[in-house]
């Protein structure tokens, strides 16, 4: 298993990635808006009478085709892109990630739980780390900063109660 | 040409992908592919989020920067984030926290 690359090489990657993609899209890279575009036609398909009378959910239904859609497109490059970092680095193994302290079934509640609400408030921020805090940040945009000074202090109020969880 | 192209269709799909694979490899070759990496921020024991992220969005600020300063990028054509404080304080406190709770 080979070491993690530094923060640094990492970062001017990713700088030059997201500057590739302002360049050639004339927006930047996200994530939270793939998962938004499954939700809404899964909604469309369970409960098709609901999904049509949210304005919302019909905008995102009204877009055509999944696979035509960039943002989906975009994180399953971003899924195979992982898995081939993983695979050449020799890390690509089963396993569950958690602190000693916790059993696997809390671990795995607590991630349903954490992931809900993080899908809640990409909806609610209209995106997420990626697509508002690193992309926006990029572009200055005021409500990116907002939004990280925010998820900051959230995330160490939460992470002091949690902290069975992970260390 | 003028930058940014703004590419649709078949050509736009293909650049997402190819962005997207960029975004995954960097991502998993710097260590945030580790929940336990990624929240190591909030006990101040490991810091790699801040420094990529960081290191992102400087690099990424500074060559939109240059180049509309040398005219090469018409800066006005970038879709900059609209700004809605107040549910991106609540959106950001509520990730925050399921990103905690989480890990990811």
């Amino acid at each position: 298993m080979r070491p993690y690359w530094s923060p640094y090489v990492v970062g001017v990657g990713l700088g030059f990635t997201l500057l590739a993609a302002y360049l050639l899209m004339g927006f930047g890279l996200g994530a939270s808006g793939a998962f938004a575009h499954v939700a809404a036609r899964v909604e469309g398909a369970v409960a098709p009478g609901r999904a049509q009378a949210n304005p919302y959910i019909v905008g995102y239904l009204e877009a055509g085709r999944l696979w035509a859609q960039w943002i989906v497109v975009q994180v399953v490059g971003v899924v195979a892109g992982g898995l081939v970092g993983a695979w050449s680095a020799g890390r690509l193994r089963w396993r569950l990630d958690r602190g000693a302290r916790i059993g696997a079934g809390r671990r795995l509640a607590f991630a349903f739980v954490g992931g809900a609400a993080v899908g809640f408030a990409s909806r609610v921020a209209q995106g997420c780390t990626s697509g508002l805090a690193l992309s926006g940040g990029a572009v200055l945009a005021p409500g990116a900063w907002a939004f990280l000074g925010a998820f900051m202090v959230a995330g160490f109020v939460t992470a002091w109660v949690v902290r069975g969880a992970w260390r | 040409m003028s930058w940014p192209i703004g590419l649709e269709g078949t050509p736009g799909l293909l650049a997402g992908l190819g962005l997207g694979v960029a975004f995954g490899f960097l991502l998993e070759r710097g260590g945030l592919g580790d929940p336990r990496k990624l929240t190591g921020l909030f006990y101040l024991e490991d810091f790699t989020m801040l420094k990529v992220m960081f290191t992102a969005i400087a690099v990424a600020a500074a060559g939109i920067g240059a180049l509309a300063a040398a005219g090469v990028v018409e800066i006005e054509s970038l879709a900059v984030q609209p700004t809605f404080l107040w549910p991106q304080i609540v959106g950001g406190a509520v990730l925050g926290a399921g990103f905690a709770l989480g890990g990811y």
